[in-house]
């Protein structure tokens, strides 16, 4: 079933030309940021739409330290081997 | 603020400051491979000339706010200034040097244009085998699903596949190559 899936999205993304793909990036990603702010706003019970994007920048920012966790830190050690 | 009016800010200071530049993560995942959201506009910028980081950061200072705090990957202790937008939605920017390593630099040379309508001009992107290279490298989870999507889209016959394993050999990362290669389902 899962493979179903993403052999369908792989199928239909050769379908698709560069600009395509680029283009669809964008509209994902705006109505993924439209939908986190209607969601912030329906689970606080938030009207002012500015109070309901602060909750998104929120909980981006410890999203952010989450996935930087190990994997960025502000300090290079003097010494390091390369990869 | 649209995400593509972000990216197309971000490419004009690079440009209007002269700073050689490379869009990167999601967008190039998506132009070759399955498309999905981002959180953030990644590029890469040329560290030629004075303070390119702090011209370019400057340059953006009315759009987005930047961290002062540098920080370091510590897979390839390559530099990482984070902003945000300053208007809603709030979108992150990561801007990263193009540091010292022999594949950062390969993957730069290499970079190729093209116009895109939404940005409204010419982006710098890598090429679809150094997304592979370089995300067989970082090597979490979503990085793999990347790279095996875009080999699946793509198709290894389209691939210079040589390339592809010479990095990943130097990397030590043929077994993720592998890996993302027995994962693309049969298409036929």
């Amino acid at each position: 079933m899962q493979d179903d899936i993403y052999r369908e999205k792989i199928l239909r993304a050769r379908k698709s030309t560069p600009e395509q793909r680029l283009a669809d990036v964008f509209e994902l990603t705006n109505t993924v940021f439209a939908r986190m702010h209607e969601g912030a706003m329906w689970q606080t019970g938030c009207t002012d739409k500015e109070e309901g994007w602060k909750i998104v920048r929120q909980r981006l920012s410890r999203l952010q330290k989450v996935h930087d966790l190990g994997r960025f830190v502000n300090q290079k050690p003097e010494k390091v081997h390369d990869c | 603020m649209t995400v593509e009016q972000l990216a197309a800010m971000v490419i004009a200071a690079c440009e209007q400051e002269g700073v050689e530049h490379m869009l990167t993560g999601a967008f190039a995942h998506g132009l070759y491979g399955i498309p999905r959201s981002t959180k953030d506009v990644d590029v890469v910028l040329s560290l030629i000339g004075a303070n390119p980081f702090q011209r370019v950061t400057q340059r953006l200072s009315e759009i987005v706010e930047f961290e002062q705090q540098i920080q370091f990957d510590t897979l390839t202790w390559g530099k990482r200034q984070v902003g945000q937008s300053i208007s809603n939605p709030p979108f992150k920017v990561e801007l990263f040097e193009l540091f010292d390593d022999p594949f950062v630099q390969a993957q730069f040379q290499r970079k190729r244009k093209m116009f895109s309508v939404q940005l409204q001009r010419d982006a710098w992107l890598p090429t679809p085998e150094d997304v592979v290279v370089q995300k067989l490298r970082w090597g979490r989870n979503k990085d793999l699903d990347d790279a095996r999507d875009v080999l699946a889209v793509q198709g290894p016959e389209t691939l210079d596949m040589t390339y592809i394993r010479n990095w990943c050999g130097i990397h030590g990362t043929l077994e993720r190559l592998e890996t993302a290669l027995d994962g693309i389902p049969p298409l036929d």
